[in-house]
């Protein structure tokens, strides 16, 4: 079981990676502000992948210790998790050489959710596992 | 002939003590300047910096700074306290759109230079001393300058004093180039 929950969570770290691209991409051209330095595709991969497989990980260990309500559980821990560290985005100091620091939590903010709505989007796939009875 | 003798040496003294007089050399800011402040919350930097800058180490007398900067262009690395910083509870940059500093005398000290003069923070102008060395550089020279200001000195946000540091470091690097 623990490898098609580590399918899921791989699915879904691929999915909100080229997601936080393609958003980084369109935040540039949109606002010029450029944070290449901080967000690039690389640190993307790395932090969606991460998240992802911790998550799965994390749905895992809920699933086996609460059974049916693993899911409902977990789901909620990440969504809340997801919401709570948008403060790190918001609270950052940037390097003083980046410009513009005023627009960056617009495009670090709701990459935040990308893993979870990736996680959440990626469930039919995957549907009997732990799913509702 | 004779009675010209005085009038013609009177010009010639005139015209020769015009040229004792040298105005001392004007700089020009190079754009890679930095004006860094530093606490332990926030620390960031100044930009928009302009003026007039007249030094000469053998004419103090003739040298002198009057130079301001942007008050909007604080950045302390974040959005958030950027606004914050700009907001009328602090710097008030719509009202105060600069800080300005003007010397009225540049003395040689042991370490390096004072210019004493006035400084002009948020509406509140103080007789300040600003400490700074000068470097001749192969293009121009450079001028850099360490002290201590206080905030509260200038009425920033003195309704929170212990909202954030009320004392920072300043550091100014200014390179100049002939105009």
């Amino acid at each position: 079981m623990f490898k098609r929950i580590f399918y899921w969570g791989l699915s879904a770290g691929v999915l909100s990676t080229v997601a936080g691209i393609l958003y980084d991409r369109i935040y540039f051209f949109a606002m010029g502000a450029d944070y290449s330095r901080l967000i690039n595709a690389g640190s993307l991969a790395g932090i969606n992948l991460l998240s992802c497989l911790l998550a799965a990980s994390g749905f895992w260990l809920m699933t086996k210790q609460f059974g049916n309500k693993g899911e409902l559980t977990f789901n909620f821990a990440f969504t809340i998790l997801s919401f709570g560290s948008i403060i790190v985005p918001i609270s950052a100091t940037l390097p003083l050489d980046v410009a513009y620091p005023e627009l960056f939590p617009g495009l670090a903010v709701p990459m935040h959710f990308f893993p979870a709505m990736a996680w959440y989007t990626l469930r039919p796939l995957f549907y009997d596992i732990p799913g509702p009875e | 002939m004779k009675r010209f003798v005085y009038p013609i040496a009177a010009l010639a003294l005139m015209t020769a003590s015009a040229f004792t007089f040298i105005a001392s050399q004007d700089w020009k800011i190079n754009d890679d300047y930095s004006i860094k402040f530093a606490s332990p919350d926030p620390s960031g930097t100044f930009a928009g910096l302009k003026g007039a800058v007249a030094f000469d180490e053998n004419d103090l007398d003739a040298s002198k700074f009057d130079v301001t900067i942007d008050v909007a262009t604080i950045n302390t690395g974040n959005g958030m306290k950027n606004n914050h910083a700009k907001s009328a509870k602090w710097f008030d940059a719509e009202k105060f759109p600069t800080i300005g500093f003007k010397s009225t005398t540049i003395a040689k000290t042991a370490t390096g230079y004072a210019a004493t003069g006035k400084l002009k923070i948020h509406g509140v102008t103080k007789d300040f001393v600003l400490p700074f060395t000068y470097q001749k550089t192969d293009n121009g020279g450079l001028f850099t300058s360490s002290f201590e200001i206080n905030r509260l000195d200038y009425n920033v946000n003195t309704e929170e004093p212990g909202h954030g540091a009320a004392s920072f470091k300043v550091d100014i690097s200014v390179p100049v180039s002939k105009p």
